[in-house]
């Protein structure tokens, strides 16, 4: 029948990532909370008639997709959010040393821009950079071919490239030491 | 920023896509070609794998265990919730007309005769609180092949799992579990399942209860009639599909529609007595003794896995009934 693996293993395998990848998108964790929990819930009442060979993290970064963008079509909600993440985040920053601090700033810029990007912009950019989807997936889980999704990526690194002019970078390799605790 | 030659605007995509390890076959030596040749491209080349490398370790940051264990808590006590409340249904055609069928995760809630309808409206899944009906396949497909089977004759039990969460007070529940327990072919009484779960008072009330059996055939209501013998109220006032049912066990019934009794001389009859032992419906006074403590089979069969004994007097191992 379906549903080759029991539903538990299905959480325990891809909630902390679908958890982290509203939240990402989201910045509030109350909201990433719901959200999350109401992809599995909806997952839950689908899984049965999920097709053995079915992706299912692919599946699940649909749902959790979907959940999402109805979630942000009253753009109030997401000025909120936005007001909200800004407020965190200098909450979230200590100082530190010289470099860090430097790369701190950058990664920190680059989140807010992130976070301004057009919706569709910043689930692309999200799902590919972050979560390693393929475009194909991305493209089922945002309703668009996988080359728009492969377009939206592009533009989204643009608009993170602009926002970072003049900022100094470490070159190419990234400082792995730097990962600061969140 | 000063406009950019087109060949250079044209690669564009490509060069990003190849600086962040994302370029489609072929890209990379076009752009590798490029920027050999173009200083600004080689430089945007090089900004762009920078950046790369901070949404490298934007991927590798992780989130706040404590959120995702709180969140994951969440989610256990909403999932156990929806599993609770979730109901899945199909409704099927039937020669008893359409019957819906639905399960839970514990078992089979509710067995219903639709008639006509083949929509949840007209089902009480629709109607009760607490249940969350989603409409479903193949797990109920096995069940209404089973039940099909058992309305040809073919099968004589439905070891179905049942959930008896519609089922409106224990004491139903208590009823319900007493009126499972009449095996294939034999009949007794409502005032014999008010005896059986200790309450010889409450036959209305048990009847009342069977009104509402949410699970008709599996919990076989059809198998409890009046102690005079009457088919008395079935899914409504359905006396036919009770007949039909009894029937299909061999318990055969007579009279118009509306005063329809069990044929007792056609059954064997077993009033309980130390030695066991089951009689011919004309063994002395027992076809007019109520039903109830008394209580009616199809067959000698059924008697005999029930652990009866013929009657020394009556004999009926000698004198099957021929029906």
């Amino acid at each position: 029948m379906m549903g080759v693996q029991p539903f538990e293993t299905i959480v325990g395998a891809h909630h902390a990532e679908i958890y982290r990848y509203i939240r990402r998108v989201t910045s509030r964790a109350t909201e990433a909370e719901d959200l999350s929990q109401e992809t599995f819930l909806r997952a839950y009442r689908a899984y049965r008639t999920l097709g053995p060979e079915a992706n299912v993290r692919a599946w699940l970064f649909a749902i959790a997709t979907n959940l999402t963008r109805n979630h942000f079509r009253s753009e109030k909600r997401r000025r909120t959010a936005l007001l909200a993440a800004s407020v965190e985040r200098r909450e979230a920053d200590p100082e530190g040393p010289e470099d860090e601090a430097r790369f701190r700033e950058a990664k920190t810029l680059l989140e807010s821009t992130v976070r301004g990007l057009p919706l569709k912009q910043r689930l692309a950019f999200i799902l590919r950079k972050i979560h390693d989807l393929d475009y194909e997936a991305i493209g089922r889980s945002l309703d668009c071919s996988a080359e728009s999704a492969r377009a939206h990526v592009f533009q989204a690194l643009r608009k993170v490239r602009l926002s970072l002019n003049g900022h100094a970078l470490p070159p190419e390799t990234s400082p792995t030491n730097m990962e600061p605790p969140r | 920023m000063s406009r950019k030659p087109r060949i250079c605007l044209e690669i564009e995509a490509d060069l990003v896509a190849a600086a962040t390890g994302d370029a489609q076959p072929g890209a990379v030596r076009r752009v590798e070609y490029h920027i050999d040749a173009c200083a600004p491209c080689r430089g945007e080349f090089r900004r762009y794998r920078e950046i790369d490398g901070v949404v490298g370790v934007l991927r590798r940051a992780p989130a706040a265990a404590e959120s995702v264990a709180r969140a994951r808590e969440g989610l256990e006590s909403r999932l156990a919730d929806l599993k609770s409340r979730l109901v899945s249904y199909r409704v099927f055609p039937s020669p008893l007309g359409h019957i819906l069928i639905a399960r839970s995760e514990h078992g089979v809630s509710l067995v219903e005769y639709l008639g006509e309808h083949t929509d949840l409206g007209a089902s009480r899944l629709s109607r009760v609180t607490g249940v969350d009906p989603q409409e479903d396949g193949a797990e109920i497909e096995a069940l209404y092949r089973e039940l099909l089977e058992y309305l040809r004759g073919d099968r004589t039990r439905l070891e179905w799992p049942l959930d008896l969460r519609l089922a409106r007070s224990d004491f139903h529940r208590s009823v319900l579990q007493a009126t499972a327990a009449i095996p294939y072919g034999a009949v007794t009484s409502y005032a014999g399942i008010a005896t059986e779960i200790g309450k010889p008072a409450a036959t209305r009330a048990v009847a009342q209860a069977l009104r509402w059996n949410p699970l008709p055939i599996v919990v076989p209501c059809h198998r409890i009639i009046g102690t005079s013998g009457a088919l008395t109220g079935y899914a409504g006032s359905q006396i036919g599909l009770k007949q039909r049912l009894l029937a299909v066990e061999g318990v055969r019934a007579v009279g118009t529609r509306n005063d329809s009794r069990v044929a007792r001389n056609t059954l064997y009859h077993y009033d309980r007595n130390d030695q066991r032992e089951y009689c011919l419906p004309t063994c002395g006074d027992i076809a007019r003794r109520p039903i109830g403590p008394v209580t009616l089979l199809a067959s000698r069969e059924l008697a005999g896995s029930l652990g009866l004994v013929p009657c020394t007097a009556c004999r009926p191992d000698l004198h099957p009934l021929t029906v």
